[in-house]
């Protein structure tokens, strides 16, 4: 901060109409003793603050004497100041390490958030979860008191926590979720349960809606399934290559044969492209099934212009950039099972399935 | 090429032959570029034969078999002739479940089969390949 900010930020200028003018003065006795520019600058606000604040008992015509008094000895105390500091700085070793200076403010938001998110969640639910939680009791003698089995009790506890994460994360964001979707998309993703992300869509609402794509990140780490699972995100002509690796080798996984290895990463190729090309952006989810027997599901998801005929997109030869129009029937043929969902304006969702052969090491 | 780092591709003078060989998965924009260079590459150096490696390409999808079919129709145009080496079988099988097209263009089993094309058609394509894929037509 400046000398001049401090000067207008004092009331009326009648009030010191001489302190303004002996600036220039005491800068240049200030800085003709000290070196260092913003040192400098402190000790002139402060010989200019002193100033000020014994400007109604010095005589009028003193005050520019008494302002060269006052500089000379700020400056000299400035002195001394660090004379003592460094003959004492062997003293002051700090054995503790300094908190920093947020650290403060950032447990007190922590606190908050935690607190304003436990307000969120039901009496039922939030008396519960801190009876397990903070006083140590055990679902069984929860479930008696609630009149429900342990494991039921446990399942709610679950659900709580998932909740508790959810408003967790939106008080730090300290916004209110965009759409009435956010919420149960995030609950969903949060509790980890599929069946509930697949009725809400979840995919399709991370890809449109920017909020809980972010949100969804921390939720999405702790997910169980990441083993079996691998999401590409599709924007550019590398991510096609990206996005057929990672299908290449999660299906190696769990032993397909060299052939329909090659056969699932050119379908994901063809399918990836079109996102590319079409949508411009995108995603690929590769996923490992057990049931009804081993295989791998690609679910490809964009939030382009939509196919206004699916028909005839699935027909050969259809094409409209200079491909072969292999495009999407082409995959079709490589895969075991072919599903397109497409709604204009909205986007188009590819869901193709290759079974691992009877047989096959 | 002007990328850093590991070469994606190189193109090596034999003679009149031209002798490129992919070494890793190219993305499309890659592809092209592939494309511009060779094609470029064929003035540059008078060849008369081009044998394209592909055994280290793991996949062969519409637009990568498109692209090279391209080339080769390309490169007929500025005058050479194109062989294309190193198909992978599972890749192969995966090219006519797909449904490719790919007739028109010459094939060998390996680098020194497709340079025995070459030579032995003396840089154009025997008359009796041609034959075939115009009866295929």
């Amino acid at each position: 901060m400046g000398a001049t900010e401090v000067l207008e930020a004092l009331p009326g200028p009648d009030e010191g109409p001489g302190v303004a003018a002996l600036l220039p003065l005491v800068r240049r006795i200030v800085h003709a003793r000290v070196q260092d520019k913003a040192a400098a600058e402190d000790l002139v606000q402060e010989t200019l603050v002193r100033v000020l604040a014994a400007a109604d008992r010095v005589e009028p015509g003193m005050l520019e004497p008494y302002a060269i008094v006052t500089a000379r000895n700020v400056v000299a105390s400035m002195w001394k100041e660090r004379d003592r500091h460094r003959r004492n700085v062997h003293r002051v070793v700090d054995l503790v390490p300094v908190e920093a200076p947020d650290a403060d403010l950032l447990r007190e938001e922590e606190r908050g958030a935690v607190a304003a998110a436990l307000d969120r969640l039901s009496e039922r639910e939030r008396r519960t979860l801190l009876a397990h939680e903070v006083a140590g009791q055990d679902t069984r003698s929860l479930g008696s008191e609630l009149g429900l089995s342990a494991g039921a009790v446990a399942a709610q506890l679950n659900r709580s926590r998932a909740r508790l994460r959810v408003e967790y994360l939106l008080q730090l964001q300290d916004e209110e979720p965009p759409t009435g979707r956010c919420r149960p998309v995030l609950f969903a993703l949060s509790l980890g349960d599929r069946r509930r992300q697949r009725e809400l869509d979840a995919a399709r609402h991370l890809l449109e809606c920017v909020f809980c794509a972010g949100l969804s990140e921390p939720l999405l780490e702790r997910s169980p399934d990441a083993g079996t699972v691998v999401t590409v995100r599709i924007e550019a002509d590398p991510d096609i290559v990206a996005a057929r690796r990672a299908a290449r080798e999660l299906a190696a996984r769990i032993g397909f044969s060299r052939t329909d290895l090659t056969l699932v990463a050119t379908a994901v190729s063809e399918i990836a492209r079109n996102i590319v090309r079409f949508a411009g952006r995108g995603e690929v989810v590769v996923e490992l099934l057990e049931q009804p027997r081993p295989g791998v599901r690609v679910t490809a998801r964009d939030v382009g212009p939509g196919i206004a005929d699916v028909e005839r997109a699935l027909a050969d030869g259809y094409s409209t950039y200079h491909g072969l129009g292999l495009g999407l029937p082409g995959a079709r043929r490589l895969m075991d099972e072919f599903a397109v969902v497409s709604e204009v304006d909205r986007g188009t969702t590819v869901t193709m399935t290759k079974w691992k052969k009877e047989g096959t090491a | 090429m002007t990328d850093t780092g590991p070469a994606l591709v190189s193109i090596l003078r034999q003679g009149s032959q031209l002798i490129a060989s992919i070494h890793t998965a190219l993305d499309d924009t890659q592809m092209v570029r592939f494309q511009q260079d060779l094609v470029h590459q064929i003035g540059e150096h008078r060849a008369r034969g081009v044998v394209i490696d592909v055994a280290a390409l793991d996949v062969l999808d519409s637009f990568g078999s498109r692209t090279l079919r391209d080339i080769a129709e390309m490169a007929r145009l500025r005058g050479a002739a194109t062989v294309i080496v190193g198909i992978q079988p599972e890749v192969a099988f995966t090219m006519v479940t797909l449904g490719m097209d790919t007739g028109s263009v010459h094939t060998a089993l390996d680098l020194e089969e497709g340079l025995a094309y070459l030579g032995g058609a003396g840089g154009q394509p025997s008359t009796a390949a041609r034959a075939r894929s115009a009866q295929r037509r």
